[in-house]
């Protein structure tokens, strides 16, 4: 037998024990809507008032993380699927964080290392009552 | 590596068999390779903008860029519907039901285009309003400084231009009006049908322009006298004032109130407040001005036209001030300051373009297993396919929130 259809065949035995029917798949579904919805509940007026933004911030990334988790494990299959999985997954996982990681000291912290003339361009939010008055002094800035 | 117990149990010993492959179809260990490579791809670009977006001094809301938070959660559950779909699409295949599996790929395949459909929607909104990746079309300024104040007084001078091209209008129409009549005169004497008709139909086309351009006559005549009104007595009355200005913080304001007037609605009373003031303040200064024994004009006209700017944003109970020049005139389309908005752009429009167009290239696969029976040889062809779809739901998951709700 060719190594592909040993391949095959272990695939298919793979996919014959342990996930039959489709009853899981619509409870994942329905766990999906429910965790959308959870995110969607931050949009509300209500909730910014009672929560932190950054508890919230926080609360949406851990739903997102699950969603994920349950779309990869259910839908993709990778519940069921042998230790090659980690092979491909892992290093693949390890270096989107590097990549993201790596961004942070010269994009994430770029203003740290702004000069005074550099901030003169850099956008600030709009006073919509920030008039000319007497008392006003130049808002010290980093870099200054 | 596998067991195999020998078919000779007398020899006593346990055969081995080598397998030179990972246990799962070729087709479907490539596409995992592929998406491995497109886990670091997604990664790449949702981390350059989360450190981008938290690395700025400020991030526009998204009332501000006008998305729509409950359009995004809408497409979410349109992709989370088209994951289940896809997948019970396999499960049917798997059974050989190739009828049901066929049905739930076509559902997916509407889903996609409704996910495609909203995001044109949503597209759509943006340029209307003036927001686009990158220039030439676009109106938007991250700052509101000298070059966002030039470009609006260009704005304000080619709107005022335009004004003055459709008021020549009138007097270029009745030009032609009567130049086809003459040619009408010269079409009877000469006795040439054919010039005759020409001229009447020129004339016809020359007297509809005519009319349309007198009826309008006005409108663009207080167009212009605005667009005037809001460059002489807001852009440079301000920008000349912030410059002269030595501190810094004073000067800003001044230039931030131009993008106020032109685009933020004022929701309080205390830009009002303020004008009024001024507009007492300006009264005295003018009254001086004119009585002074050597008159400056120049500074006089200056005056008068910020007098008269504000009576215009103060006039109809502040409905300028309160709305802004843009929401208020559907006609004129200003440019307009959102601070960080570039960087806004630029990065939803590359990470929903991507996806995009990774939603596309799967509704490409749908289409083109749509037409073949969908029975048990093609399940491997379908989970592949269902593989990638669920990664393209897999990045959207991501998106909505950072997007929609950061």
């Amino acid at each position: 037998m060719s190594s592909t259809g040993h391949a095959d065949e272990h695939h298919e035995a793979a996919h014959d024990h342990g996930h039959g029917g489709t009853g899981k798949y619509w409870l994942v579904f329905l766990a999906l809507c429910l965790l959308t919805l959870c995110s969607f509940l931050t949009y509300f007026e209500m909730w910014h008032n009672a929560i932190p933004v950054n508890v919230s911030r926080a609360f949406m990334m851990a739903v997102s993380v699950s969603k994920a988790l349950l779309v990869m494990c259910f839908f993709m299959h990778l519940i069921w699927e042998a230790n090659w999985k980690w092979v491909l997954t892992v290093p693949a996982a390890m270096m989107a964080v590097f990549l993201v990681c790596m961004l942070i000291p010269d994009i994430g912290y770029r203003t740290d290392y702004y000069s005074s003339h550099r901030w003169n361009h850099t956008p600030q939010p709009i006073e919509p009552n920030l008039h000319p008055s007497g008392d006003a002094r130049p808002a010290a800035q980093p870099g200054h | 590596m596998s067991q195999h117990h020998d078919d000779h149990p007398e020899h006593g010993h346990i055969k081995l068999e080598y397998q030179p492959a990972l246990p799962i179809p070729n087709g479907k260990l490539c596409l995992w390779l592929f998406l491995s490579t497109e886990i670091m791809f997604f990664a790449g670009l949702i981390g350059a903008y989360i450190v981008l977006r938290f690395g700025a001094p400020t991030w526009p809301s998204p009332h501000d860029v006008h998305l729509s938070e409950p359009i995004g959660a809408f497409n979410t559950f349109v992709l989370i519907c088209s994951s289940l779909s896809v997948v019970l699409s396999l499960e049917a295949a798997k059974a050989d039901k190739a009828g049901r599996a066929k049905f739930w790929m076509f559902v997916t395949f509407v889903l996609g285009l409704a996910f495609l459909g909203v995001k044109g929607y949503e597209y759509k909104e943006k340029f209307a309003h003036g927001i686009y990746p990158a220039h030439p079309h676009g109106l938007l300024y991250d700052k509101p400084d000298v070059y966002y104040a030039s470009s609006v007084k260009v704005a304000l001078e080619d709107a005022a231009k335009h004004c003055t091209t459709q008021i020549e209008l009138v007097d270029k129409s009745a030009s032609e009006i009567a130049e086809a009549k003459a040619e009408i005169e010269e079409a009877e004497e000469a006795k040439d049908q054919e010039a005759k008709t020409k001229a009447e139909e020129k004339l016809a086309a020359a007297q509809k322009v005519n009319e349309e351009a007198v009826a309008m006559a006005d409108t663009y005549r207080e167009r212009r006298e605005k667009m005037e009104l809001l460059r002489d007595g807001l852009v440079q009355w301000n920008t000349r004032a912030a410059t002269q200005n030595p501190n810094p913080v004073e000067g800003q304001a001044l230039m931030d109130s131009i993008a106020y007037t032109i685009q933020h609605p004022h929701e309080d009373e205390e830009e009002l407040t303020r004008l009024v003031e001024e507009k007492g303040t300006l009264a005295t200064k003018l009254a001086e001005l004119e009585q002074a024994e050597e008159q400056d004009p120049q500074e006089i006209a200056l005056v008068k036209n910020r007098l008269k700017l504000i009576d215009y944003l103060t006039a109809d109970d502040a409905a300028i001030l309160r709305h802004g020049v843009n929401h208020t005139y559907d006609w004129v389309d200003l440019p307009f300051v959102i601070p960080s908005g570039n960087m806004w752009a630029s990065t939803y429009f590359l990470l929903t373009g991507f996806h995009a167009i990774h939603v596309l290239v799967g509704l490409i696969v749908f289409a083109v297993a749509l037409p073949v029976t969908l029975g048990v040889s093609k399940a491997t062809f379908i989970e592949a396919a269902g593989l990638y779809w669920h990664f393209v739901d897999l990045v959207w998951i991501f998106l909505f929130p950072i997007l929609y709700l950061f």
